[in-house]
C-alpha cells in the first residue's frame, strides 16, 4: 500500500509540468488457481502482483507509468520520468488532501471463495471430472480449474479524491479432450461470475453442467462437419452474443471511435441495425462476471444504452477518449491490472429481449444451422470485419432441429451483419469470458436472446448444406 | 532478495531443495496518432517465483512484492501447493547441465537507443505513410520496446542468468474508395535499430493496403493455394504442439505412436533451433536445462518429441530443454522454429500453382483452429491466382481444413525465410486442397 502523503507528494510532483490530470491506480491482487486432472489434484499455485499506475493526461494526450517498486523514491522517480514528457508549467494547483468517495458496494453478499477449505473446492472440482470422465471411455482427460481472484483497489487524482474497492472473481474452467481412432475433439465450459462460493454451490449445478459438458463432447467427436456456404443461422441465447461483441461491441468503445478508427465513428442517430435490435452495455448488474463497483478511474459503472431499435444511441466512453468526442466518461473504463493504461471496454454487453421464442425461430427457418456454443472471435474495428468460432451446431432443416455438427467458423462485416438480424428471442442470457484488446484481458459477460441472422458465411468443412 | 537467506529460511520450514527465479522487465510503448504522440507509456516491474520440494511434492508460488514478509509467503504458498498435489509426476528440481551454449544476444545498439531517435523514426514513418496516397484515410504508428532479465538460483548450487532486448514498430493504414474500406498492417521486429529501412517498410504497407481495393467474391470449393509466411507459422505451431510430450502421454495427441514415421509431406525438414543468434536465443529452458538445436521433423518424418524433465523421466529419455515454469507444474514450450527454405521465391510458388488463391492472413485463430484434432476454419484474405499471377483481392471468405492434411499436401516449399514475432523462421508454401467458403 502506498500513504496518502506519498501519493499527494506523487501526484503533485507529477503535474508539475502542466498535466491537467493526474492520477494513481494501486493495485494488490493475489489469484489462486487449483487444477484436478482426471482424478488427482493437478496442481495449487498462488500469486501475488502489487504495484502503482500513474497515469498524466494533457489535453488529448496521456503519458502512463506503471512499477511494482513501490518505495518513494521510485514513484517519484516515475513520476519525474512522465512529468518531463509535457515540458510546460504548472496549470494545476497543488492538492493538500483527498477526499474520500464512497463507493456504493452493488454485489450481493457472499462467501469468498477464499474462504472456503481448499478441499472442498476440490472436491467440488473432483465430482466435475469423475462426472466427465464417467460418462464415455472415450474422453481421454478431463481437467477441472477454479480460477480466483481478489483485488484491492485505490485510485487517488489530481481533482483530490480517492477511491477504493474490493473485487473477486470465480471462475470454473472445464476442459476435456476425448478421442477415438477417427479423431480428438476438445469442449471447454468456464462459468464465473462475483458471487463467490453461492454462485458455484447454489447458482451452478454442478453435476448438470459436467453431464451436458461430457454429452456435447461425446456428441461432437461423432458429429458430421458442419458444412459451409452463406445461409441462416439461428444463434443460441448466452455465449452467442459474441456476435454482438465482435460486430458491434468493439466498434462502440471510444478507444477507435475517438481516433475516427471504427466503422461506426460520427454514427450516432444513424440507423446500424433491424428494428428488432435494441442493446445494451451494463457494468452494474449485481454479481455479474463483467460488473464493477466502480471502473478504472473511480466512474460509476451504469446502464449504457448503445443501439435502440436499430439506432445507434451510445457509445462507450472513458474520461480520456471522451476528450476528443465532447462527451464525458460513462463508467467503462477498464484495465486488466496496474501495467495497463485504462480505457473504454464492454462489461456485460447483450442484444435486449425481443419477442420471438426460440420455438418460434427455429420453425421459421426452412434451411440452416443452429449454433449454441461458441470459442470466441476476433474483429477489425476500422473495417468491421469479424469473426467468431462455433464448436458446437445442428443443422435446421424445414423447421425443425436435425443433425449435429460440428466446428465452424462465422465471418461477416459488422456494417452489414446487424441489419440481416431478423428476428430476436426473449430468452435473454449471458455467457463468461475474457475480452484481450487495447488494455489488457478483462472479465466480461457476452449475452443475447436466440437470435436469427438471415444470411452470413459459415466456414465449415463439411461441404454444401444442400448434401445434408 | 537474499537467496542465500531465503533458502536457509525454506530450509527452516522443511523445503529442503528449492529454487528461486528473479525476472526484471522494463518497457516503453507509445502511439502516434496525426502526427503526435497520443500516448506514452513506460513500465518497470519485478517478479519473483519459486519452487521447492516439500513432503516430496513440487509446490510453487510467484509475487511482486518484495518487502520482510516475501519470504514467508512465498514458502508458505509452496507448502500449501504442494501439500495439496496429488500428483504422481516426480517432483524434480534440477542439478544442472554439464555444459551450457551462453552468449550474448542483448542488443547494446538498442540500449543506446534515445526516445527522442524513436520519436524521430515514427514520426517520419507516420507522415511517409499519410502522404502516399490520398485514399489512405488514417494511419496509426505504435511503438514498443522491451528489455528483461532473469535468473535461475537454486539449492544445488545451480545459477544461470540471461538478457534480451527487442523493439516492434507497428504501422496500420485505413484505406477508402468509395465504400470500400480495407485495413492493413505491418510491424518491424528486432533488435538492431540500424536495420530499420523506412521506405521499404512504409512502400510495402502502402502497396499491400492499396492492393486490397476493388475486393471481388470467391466461389466455394477446393483451391490450390500459396499461405503466406504469417499463415505458414500460426498453422504450423499448432501443428507443432502434437510433439508436445505430455501431451502424447495422455493420449491426447495425434501423434502418439508416430515417432519416426510420416507426419508431414516429404517436402518439409522442421528445426528448433533454441541456440539461433537471433533475440529468441535462450541457453537455459524454465528448468534449467541446457538448450540444444535440433531436428523436429526431417523430410517428413517426426524425430522427436519436446520434453521437459518429467515428461522426459517417464519415456526413460533426457529432457529435449523444452520445459517451462507454470506455478508448480511444468509445462513445454518450443521456439525459434525453422523450416528448411525450398527453392522458389514466393512469385514462383504462385507462378507454380498457376490457378487458385494466395493467402495473405488469417485470423480468429483462438476459436476457429483446435491444435488437438487440427481442425480449422478460419476468417480469411487473399488474392485470386489467375495463370500464375496475382489478380483480384478477395472479398470475406473462410479456409478451413485440418492442419495434419495440410502439412501433407504441399505442392513446394518457398524460400522466402523470415524470422516472426511468433519465434518462427518461416518462408510461404503452396498447398493443395485448401477449403474456402464465401458467399
Amino acid at each position: 500500500m502506498i500513504s496518502k502523503q506519498l501519493a499527494l507528494d506523487v501526484i503533485n510532483y507529477a503535474t508539475s509540468t502542466g498535466a491537467d490530470f493526474a492520477e494513481i491506480f494501486y493495485e494488490d491482487s493475489t489469484s489462486k488457481v487449483i487444477t484436478v486432472e482426471n482424478d488427482k489434484v493437478d496442481s495449487v499455485n498462488s500469486s501475488n502482483i502489487n504495484g502503482v499506475g500513474l497515469r498524466l493526461l494533457k489535453g488529448t494526450k496521456s503519458v502512463y507509468g506503471s512499477t511494482s517498486d513501490l518505495s518513494q523514491k521510485s514513484l517519484i522517480a516515475l513520476a519525474d520520468t512522465l512529468a518531463k514528457y509535457f515540458e510546460g508549467k504548472r496549470v494545476l494547483e497543488k492538492i493538500t488532501g483527498f477526499t474520500k468517495v464512497p463507493v456504493k458496494r452493488i454485489h450481493k453478499k457472499y462467501t469468498s471463495v477464499f474462504s472456503v477449505p481448499t478441499q472442498d473446492v476440490i472436491d467440488y472440482l473432483k465430482k466435475a471430472t469423475s462426472i466427465v470422465k464417467g460418462y464415455s471411455a472415450e474422453v481421454r482427460k478431463s481437467n477441472a480449474t477454479m480460477i480466483m481472484k481478489e483485488s484491492k483497489i485505490v485510485i487517488f487524482n489530481s481533482d483530490g479524491k480517492t477511491y477504493s474497492d474490493n473485487k473477486e472473481y470465480g471462475r470454473l474452467a472445464l476442459q476435456s479432450i476425448a478421442g477415438n481412432e477417427k479423431g480428438i475433439q476438445a469442449k471447454f465450459d468456464g462459468p464465473g461470475a462475483q458471487g463467490g462460493w453461492e454462485f458455484f454451490t447454489n447458482q451452478l449445478n454442478i453435476e448438470e453442467l459436467a453431464k451436458k459438458h461430457a454429452e456435447k463432447l461425446i456428441l461432437m467427436l461423432h458429429a458430421r462437419e458442419c458444412p459451409s456456404g452463406k445461409f441462416p443461422v439461428v444463434i443460441g441465447n448466452g455465449w452467442g452474443g459474441v456476435i454482438f461483441h465482435e460486430a458491434c461491441g468493439h466498434q462502440l468503445e471510444a478507444t477507435s471511435v475517438a481516433k475516427g478508427m471504427s466503422v461506426f465513428s460520427g454514427m450516432k442517430g444513424e440507423k446500424i441495425a433491424n428494428e428488432c435490435v435494441t442493446a445494451y452495455d451494463d457494468g452494474s448488474i449485481p454479481n455479474e462476471w463483467g460488473s464493477n463497483n466502480l471502473d478504472d478511474e473511480g466512474l460509476k459503472p451504469r446502464k449504457n444504452e448503445l443501439i435502440k431499435d436499430g439506432i445507434l444511441t451510445g457509445y462507450l466512453v472513458d474520461s480520456f477518449n471522451g476528450r476528443r468526442m465532447n462527451e464525458p466518461g460513462n463508467g467503462c473504463s477498464r484495465r486488466q491490472n496496474y501495467k495497463f493504461e485504462p480505457t473504454s471496454r464492454m462489461s456485460n454487453t447483450y442484444i435486449a429481449n425481443g419477442k420471438s421464442t426460440k420455438e418460434e425461430i427455429i420453425a421459421a427457418t426452412k434451411l440452416g444451422i443452429y449454433a449454441v456454443s461458441f470459442g470466441g472471435g476476433s474483429v477489425d474495428p476500422s473495417t468491421g470485419d469479424f469473426n467468431f468460432g462455433c464448436d458446437e451446431a445442428y443443422i435446421i432443416k424445414d423447421g425443425k432441429i436435425g443433425e449435429p455438427v460440428r466446428g465452424a467458423t462465422l465471418v461477416g462485416n459488422a456494417r452489414d451483419i446487424l441489419k440481416h438480424i431478423d428476428m430476436v428471442g426473449n430468452d435473454l442470457a449471458f455467457g463468461q469470458g475474457n475480452c484481450g484488446s487495447a488494455s489488457g484481458s478483462v472479465p466480461v459477460n457476452v449475452g443475447q436472446p436466440t437470435i436469427r441472422v438471415d444470411e452470413i458465411v459459415v466456414g465449415g468443412r463439411g461441404g454444401s448444406i444442400d448434401e445434408f | 532478495m537474499n537467496s542465500k537467506k531465503y533458502f536457509a529460511l525454506a530450509k527452516e520450514n522443511g523445503i529442503d531443495v528449492c529454487e528461486l527465479s528473479l525476472s526484471k522487465d522494463t518497457s516503453l510503448n507509445f502511439e502516434i496518432f496525426k502526427g503526435e504522440v497520443i500516448s506514452y507509456s513506460v513500465e518497470f516491474s519485478k517478479g519473483i517465483s519459486s519452487r521447492g520440494i516439500f513432503n516430496n511434492k513440487l509446490g510453487a508460488s510467484f509475487t511482486e512484492k518484495d518487502d520482510k514478509d516475501t519470504y514467508m509467503f512465498l514458502i508458505n504458498a509452496i507448502k500449501d501447493s504442494a501439500s495439496l498435489s496429488e500428483t504422481l509426476d516426480e517432483a524434480i528440481i534440477f542439478k544442472g547441465s554439464e555444459k551450457y551454449k551462453k552468449k550474448s544476444t542483448f542488443s547494446k545498439k538498442l540500449a543506446a537507443w534515445t526516445v527522442d531517435e524513436k520519436l524521430k523514426i515514427c514520426h517520419e514513418i507516420e507522415k511517409k505513410l499519410i502522404a502516399a496516397d490520398s485514399r489512405i484515410s488514417d494511419v496509426e504508428v505504435m511503438y514498443s520496446d522491451s528489455s528483461s532479465e532473469s535468473e535461475i538460483i537454486n539449492t544445488y548450487g545451480l545459477h544461470l542468468k540471461s538478457k534480451s532486448n527487442y523493439f516492434t514498430i507497428y504501422a496500420s493504414i485505413v484505406v477508402k474508395e468509395g465504400a470500400e474500406i480495407k485495413s492493413y498492417y505491418d510491424l518491424i521486429f528486432d533488435n538492431d535499430p540500424a536495420k530499420i529501412d523506412v521506405d521499404k517498410f512504409v512502400k510495402d504497407i502502402v502497396e499491400a493496403g492499396l492492393r486490397k481495393l476493388h475486393g471481388e467474391s470467391i466461389k466455394a470449393g477446393s483451391y490450390k493455394g500459396v499461405l503466406s509466411r504469417n499463415c505458414v507459422s500460426s498453422l504450423l505451431n499448432a501443428a507443432l504442439s502434437s510433439a508436445v510430450a505430455e501431451s502424447v502421454q495422455k493420449h491426447t495427441s495425434v501423434w502418439e505412436g508416430k515417432l519416426n514415421t510420416k507426419v508431414f509431406s516429404e517436402k518439409l525438414t522442421i528445426y528448433e533451433k533454441p541456440l539461433a543468434n537471433n533475440f529468441f536465443y535462450t541457453y537455459f529452458d524454465g528448468e534449467g536445462v541446457a538448450t540444444y538445436n535440433k531436428t523436429v521433423i526431417e523430410k517428413g518424418v517426426l524425430k522427436t518429441y519436446f520434453y521437459n524433465l518429467v515428461t522426459a523421466k517417464k519415456d526413460n529419455v533426457a529432457s529435449t530443454g523444452n520445459g517451462t515454469k507454470n506455478g508448480s507444474k511444468v509445462g513445454t514450450s518450443f521456439g525459434n522454429i525453422f523450416v528448411k527454405p525450398g527453392r522458389l521465391s514466393e512469385e514462383e510458388l504462385i507462378k507454380k500453382i498457376g490457378n487458385g488463391v494466395y493467402i495473405s492472413d488469417i485470423s480468429g485463430l483462438h476459436a476457429g483452429l483446435d491444435a488437438n484434432s487440427g481442425n480449422f476454419s478460419l476468417q480469411a484474405e487473399g488474392f485470386h491466382v489467375v495463370d500464375g499471377k496475382l489478380g483480384s483481392p478477395l472479398t470475406l471468405f473462410t479456409v478451413s481444413g485440418n492442419i495434419f492434411e495440410l502439412f501433407n499436401s504441399v505442392i513446394a516449399v518457398g524460400n522466402n525465410l523470415k524470422l516472426l514475432p511468433s519465434a518462427t523462421f518461416v518462408p510461404s508454401i503452396a498447398f493443395k486442397g485448401l477449403k474456402i467458403s464465401a458467399e
